[in-house]
């Protein structure tokens, strides 16, 4: 044997080799094996099967005779391959279709069960197939689910009678011989299953737990270890995509269910128009059931988005939302005046009139009466968010009534330069009275000391309960002090009026229409009232004009101007007339025995109280009379005055009803706290505090004072009071106007902000 | 022949009678893998030493040759413990070995030296775990109790080795109970052992110090050890074949199945596979023969077949010529019949793991058809992403179908495949005898196909490199090499390698190509490789 005289290269795969023959090479025999030159390739076996005698023998073989032998070949078990029933057991032929197979991903499933029948079965079949019809599968079905129900205890008679609904005999039978031959059973099922693995490792040595999930990991390639990290990171992000994913996801869910609601909402609203359900009888049937679930009162909305938390609200709420400003009411004597005067050229539409005057518990009030959205004024650029996007919104109290920009409609800011007006000056006392006023609570009756009242978010009445050195005297108070006549119930709220209520037969005045038209040619979208809070003069029910305030209501873009008397009247009359329809109606039902009224007392004006009004009317007898010095209006609010002694409690009740929680409204009573007895020392002396407390009396700042809310009857009497003692005179619409803005300007801000002192009345 | 006297039982060895091909006595050694009582008579699990296991099988007393029983090996007389303690670690294993060798001898088998891997490594890594192993307590059993080593052991291993880490036990796994040192004796130096880490270094430490593959022929002593070594480790995530031995336990040594019928034939599984172990009892497993459900009886059969309308794998069909056709199914969509087709494959390959699920492979399946449907011939599976080039991960020509070409076309087709993918691979290791001989086989008569017919050039030789034979196979350079080797082709001639095509080599092949009439279509072939690292999971 020739030995390498030299080292042989290393074998290099890039390196061309020749190919010879054999007879190519008559020196072959210099050639030198070089395998030992050349690393040994693996075989790729274990070693120990390497060596397996048939293996070796078979390979010797090969390289021996460069052919298999029978004789080599490595032996296996035998295999037969004569079954003879085959064509039997697999019946039918399949064709080749032409085109290669593709499976469908879809269709498989056909929910066949998985169980299928053996010979033991069939029996069980054949002897129930004499009193009825079972098929196989029938029977398979019924067996593949109570295996598949059953986990290490079988399922009970009646989880199964639930899973198969079937009848109770055939029931009875398979159930039954299922249990047998499940305690029969070798299996841990009746359906062979491939061991699963065990959680807490306790198979990974068992032999028959087969097809273990992997723990997900990467397959890095050699010498890539940070792979793994980054594989790891891009896991986490990817799962917090998802995340994301998922929460815009159900955002997006959320934000389609509202504007659904939205306009189901209206829609609803528009219906309850068409058929004239204005105090919400009709919603109400419809709704019952509903209103039953209905927890809290659907409040009416301001159309700002008044929402304060004060300590004597009645619901509830989460504080405030973000858009808002986190007013509280407390009679702080400095607000943040962030914003910047805007004026709103155009309100959002507000649909609804507020209660002056709530009542302390739930106060309900039909929905449709409501304008439910609120707005956000575009001036709050602090909260640039829309509340559509607000994520917590899920969770905010006001649901259908949260505040919701409309399309179109600009929002202003507040309007706060005037806001420092000299009373805020004042201290102690004083400024105590001048924010609060005594106030009693019809139910229970009592006096609850010094507070103010205000309508909060969704219309929600808000007692702010002062505390002062009085407190103790004033609970004492005799709260029957506060109504001099017993009678007098006091309506509580021509609530629907004005929105969309445009009733157009009942309205018969020839000024409404053109009104009307007027709004809609000039396209006024919304009727806002402004009030006119210094002269305000108590009228007498009897058509002594009470009033020397109104609330001039500027008609869109104009603030001040652009609204004629002429208009504002017969607005008001407008309004008059709806009311006067809304307690006809109420008068004509039966409705169920209140057992709360409302009762403005009127401590100034006696006489006054045989027609006392709700606070609505009284805004509205209030400020058409301040408007209108002549009569005109007059005798419709005495007329409606009239109806009220009758009809209060009905509609008292007919308001709760509406208001699904039918829960009758407590009475608010409140009296201009600077006296407890009179609203017009109060008045008289401090000119402000008149003014803000006849504020109250215009829609407007009913709506967005707290304080106006309850005091409308107060403000009627100090507009009595007014009257009497002949201010009247002093005072021009206008100049009222600025005034009672210059007043109230503080109080609104606190009151959240409120952006305007008019109240946005949607007109078309 | 039994002698009723002497109790036979686990691990003993001693010749038993079984007919070679030529349906001649022969008396190879065997080892008692297990003992069963049916009544009247005893029967004897046997496994003949260096015979595959597929060949193990259940016999009477009568084919013992009880003159030659031998024992297990005693734990007391092996002198691992000072040995072990002693300074060099390796004469205990040879001192080990010889003993062996000496009860061997003894017996009228053949020589089982050559099966015992002369311990060229005494890896640094031995001595360690001796020492290791001499500190742990190790149960010693009193020699008539060893007969149940085998089945004792599982809890024996748990309580004393539960609490070590993993390494520690792999060195650990030869040394236990007997703490004989064999076990790392086995030098591993052609294997190809999937790592785990990734890193070179790793898989060589791993090789040294992982003795598991091992065992199986080791004498009997050794061998109940073998399922000893307790250390529940998954194996590798990868790959679809064992190499860590670690789960072999007396359970997966034995065939649990005694027949399936599948179709038209009835198969003898060759090993264990884990059906569902109520269905191990049965003497035939029926199989759905397209859907590979497997059901307890015929009227079981018969019902699924009600509700089968299977008559093809369910996958998408990718190749088609003549009346053979390859179905492609993704593991992770078509997990049932995945794991059935995996299931009926474990019976016949042995280091096949089914430990983790099917997710990560394809199952390429191919089908012959006739007018019942599109019958299983054959598979095999393909890791979707592969880190170290395999094309196929287990491959099986099912029993019925074998020695007629069939093998050679999966082969064949894994490798039309990696062409379309433009990549080489090989398939993944340990291959089985089988496995080695239909490789060799195919990548023999690939590469003579292209020597042979290799024109000169303008006069010159015709001459290729390695790489480029592999480029045009796809066959992995590793393979091209070693086939090369195998074939005795390549030499030193004149400075220079040539490759050197002899007679007979050349007239073998083209004999053997004569008779391989079945050959793969590439213009057959619709096949698009997906790039699975883009699909995130598999």
């Amino acid at each position: 044997m020739s030995k390498l005289s030299f080292r042989a290269r290393a074998l290099d795969a890039a390196k061309p080799l020749p190919i010879y023959r054999n007879k190519d090479l008559p020196d072959l025999t210099d050639c030198v094996s070089i395998n030992r030159a050349v690393p040994q390739m693996p075989t790729g076996m274990e070693k120990e099967e390497e060596s397996e005698h048939h293996l070796q023998r078979a390979i010797s073989a090969q390289q021996v005779f460069r052919e298999k032998k029978e004789s080599m070949v490595i032996p296996v078990p035998e295999a037969e391959s004569n079954i003879t029933y085959y064509d039997r057991l697999y019946k039918g032929e399949f064709r080749i279709p032409k085109q290669l197979i593709h499976i469908q991903p879809l269709g498989l499933d056909n929910e066949l069960p998985d169980y299928d029948m053996d010979s033991e079965d069939e029996t069980l079949l054949n002897r129930l197939n004499r009193k009825m019809e079972l098929k196989p599968v029938q029977f398979e079905t019924m067996m593949d689910r109570l295996e598949k129900a059953s986990t290490n205890q079988l399922v009970t008679l009646q989880e199964a009678k639930l899973l198969l609904n079937e009848d109770d005999y055939l029931l009875k039978s398979v159930y039954d011989y299922w249990v047998r031959k499940r305690k029969n059973c070798r299996g841990p099922s009746l359906i062979p299953q491939i061991k699963q693995e065990k959680r807490d490792g306790s198979t990974n040595n068992d032999a028959y737990v087969a097809f273990r999930r992997r723990t997900e990991k990467m397959q890095t390639r050699k010498n890539r270890k940070n792979d793994e990290v980054s594989y790891e990171k891009m896991l986490k992000l990817r799962r917090e995509f998802s995340r994301t994913m998922s929460i815009l996801e159900m955002i997006k869910k959320r934000e389609k269910s509202k504007r659904e609601l939205l306009h189901l909402t209206l829609e609803v609203f528009e219906k309850r128009y068409q058929i004239g359900d204005f105090s919400g009888e009709i919603l109400n049937e419809v709704t019952v059931p509903l209103a039953e679930k209905t927890i809290y009162p659907a409040p009416i909305s301001l159309p700002m988005s008044n929402r304060h938390k004060a300590e004597s609200k009645i619901k509830s709420h989460k504080p405030v939302p973000k858009h808002l400003h986190p007013f509280t009411v407390k009679p702080e004597p400095h607000f943040d005046f962030v914003h910047s005067h805007k004026k709103y050229n155009k309100r959002p539409k507000l649909d609804t009139f507020r209660q002056p005057v709530r009542p302390e518990r739930q106060q309900t009030i039909n929905k449709a009466d409501i304008k439910q959205y609120d707005f956000h004024s575009s001036g709050e650029e602090d909260y640039p968010l829309s509340p559509a996007s607000e994520p917590d919104e899920e969770n905010d109290p006001d649901g259908i009534f949260a505040f919701r920009r409309k399309a179109g409609c600009s929002y202003h800011a507040p309007l706060v330069d005037q806001s420092c007006t000299p009373h805020w000056q004042q201290t102690g006392q004083d400024r105590l009275w001048q924010r609060n006023c005594l106030t009693a609570l019809s139910v229970p009756r009592r006096c609850i000391a010094v507070a103010r009242g205000r309508v909060g978010r969704g219309g929600r009445v808000v007692l702010d309960r002062t505390s002062s050195d009085l407190d103790r005297a004033l609970r004492h108070l005799d709260p029957d002090m506060f109504y001099p006549s017993a009678d007098s119930i006091v309506p509580d709220l021509p609530v629907h009026t004005n929105t969309n209520s445009h009733n157009s037969k009942s309205s018969p005045q020839r000024s409404l229409t053109q009104l009307l038209s007027d709004i809609q040619a000039c396209r006024w979208k919304f009727f806002r009232p402004r009030p006119l809070q210094e002269n305000s003069r108590g009228e007498d029910k009897k058509g002594t004009p009470q009033v020397e305030k109104g609330g001039a209501a500027p008609l869109s873009s104009s603030v001040s101007g652009g609204f004629t008397e002429e208009q504002f009247h017969s607005h008001q009359q407008q309004l008059v007339q709806m009311h006067k329809q809304l307690q006809q109606q109420e008068l004509q039902q039966n409705s169920t025995a209140p057992e709360l009224h409302t009762h403005v007392p009127n401590a100034v004006s006696s006489d006054c109280m045989s027609k006392t009004l709700d606070s609505a009317s009284a805004h509205f007898a209030a400020s058409a009379v301040v408007n209108t010095p002549n009569n005109e209006n007059r005798p419709q609010i005495a007329s409606v005055n009239g109806v009220l002694p009758n009809s209060g409690s009905f509609r008292q009740a007919k308001l709760n009803r509406s208001g699904g929680g039918g829960e009758s409204g407590s009475l608010v009573r409140m009296t201009n706290s600077s006296n407890p007895q009179l609203a017009v020392p109060q008045s008289l002396p401090h000119g402000h505090g008149h003014l803000s407390t006849v504020s109250a009396v215009s829609p407007a700042h009913t709506h967005h004072s707290a304080r106006l809310c309850a005091p409308s009857p107060s403000a009627l009497k100090l507009a009595s009071v007014a009257s009497s003692l002949d201010r009247v005179p002093k005072v021009t619409p206008t100049s009222a106007i600025d005034i009672a803005r210059e007043n109230h300007e503080p109080e609104r801000l606190a009151l959240n902000g409120l952006s305007e002192t008019t109240v946005a009345m949607e007109v078309t | 022949m039994a002698d009723s006297s002497v109790e036979i039982i686990e691990g003993c060895r001693l010749p038993v009678l079984r007919k070679n091909q030529e349906n001649e006595d022969e008396w190879p050694l065997a080892e008692i893998l297990s003992v069963k009582d049916i009544p009247g008579r005893k029967l004897y699990y046997v496994h003949y030493i260096d015979f595959n296991k597929r060949l193990d099988e259940w016999v009477t007393p009568d084919r013992l040759d009880m003159k030659k029983l031998q024992f297990p090996k005693k734990e007391a007389k092996t002198p691992t413990k000072n040995g072990l303690s002693g300074s060099r670690p390796s004469s205990p294993e040879r001192d080990v070995r010889k003993s062996l060798d000496l009860n061997v001898q003894s017996a009228s088998a053949p020589s089982r030296g050559k099966t015992l891997p002369t311990p060229k490594r005494k890896a640094e890594s031995v001595s360690l775990a001796t020492q290791v192993t001499a500190a742990t307590p190790v149960p010693s059993l009193p020699s008539s109790t060893e007969a149940t080593q085998a089945s004792v052991y599982p809890a024996m291993r748990d309580s004393s080795f539960s609490i070590k880490s993993r390494e520690e036990h792999e060195q650990l796994t030869s040394l236990t109970t007997n703490g004989t040192t064999r076990r790392l004796i086995p030098a591993q130096p052609g294997r190809k052992r999937k790592n785990c880490g990734g890193t070179d270094e790793m898989v060589k430490v791993f090789q040294n110090n992982n003795p598991r593959c091992s065992t199986i022929y080791l004498p009997p002593g050794e061998d109940s050890q073998d399922s000893s070594d307790g250390i529940p480790s998954a194996p590798r995530m990868t790959g679809s074949l064992v190499s860590d031995r670690s789960h072999d336990d007396i359970v997966t040594r034995m065939k649990n199945i005694d027949c399936i019928e599948l179709g038209r034939h009835r198969l003898k599984p060759w090993y264990f596979s884990p059906y569902p172990q109520e269905l191990t009892a049965l003497p035939i497993l029926y199989l759905c023969e397209f859907c590979l459900k497997y059901l307890k009886s015929l009227k079981c059969l018969q019902r699924h077949l009600t509700k089968c309308n299977l008559r093809h794998p369910p996958g998408n069909e990718i190749y088609r010529k003549g009346t053979i056709s390859f179905f492609e199914i993704d593991g992770r969509k078509n997990k049932t019949y995945s794991q059935n087709l995996c299931l009926l494959a474990k019976c016949f390959l042995d280091h096949k793991t089914l430990y983790y699920d099917t997710d990560p492979f394809l199952f390429y399946v191919m089908t012959e058809y006739d007018s019942k449907g599109f019958h299983i011939v054959g598979y095999f599976s393909k890791e979707k992403e592969s880190t170290e080039d395999y094309n196929v991960a287990c491959i099986l020509t099912l029993p019925p179908y074998q020695r007629r070409g069939y093998g050679k076309l999966l082969i064949e087709f894994s490798y039309e495949l990696s062409k379309v993918e433009g990549k080489t691979g090989t398939p993944e290791k340990p291959l089985s005898d089988l496995g080695l001989l239909s490789y060799r086989s195919y990548w023999s008569q690939t590469i003579l196909e292209i020597l042979m017919n290799l024109k000169s050039e303008n006069g010159e030789r015709p001459q290729i490199t390695i790489n480029e034979i592999s480029e045009i196979t796809s066959v992995k350079k590793e393979d091209v090499i070693s086939t090369l080797q195998y074939l005795n082709l390549i030499n030193y001639y004149k400075g220079q390698y040539i490759l050197t095509l002899s007679e007979d080599i050349v007239e073998g092949h083209e004999r053997a190509m004569q008779k391989r009439h079945l050959r793969i279509d590439p213009k057959c072939l619709h096949f698009t490789p997906k790039d699975w690292s883009k699909r995130g999971k598999w």
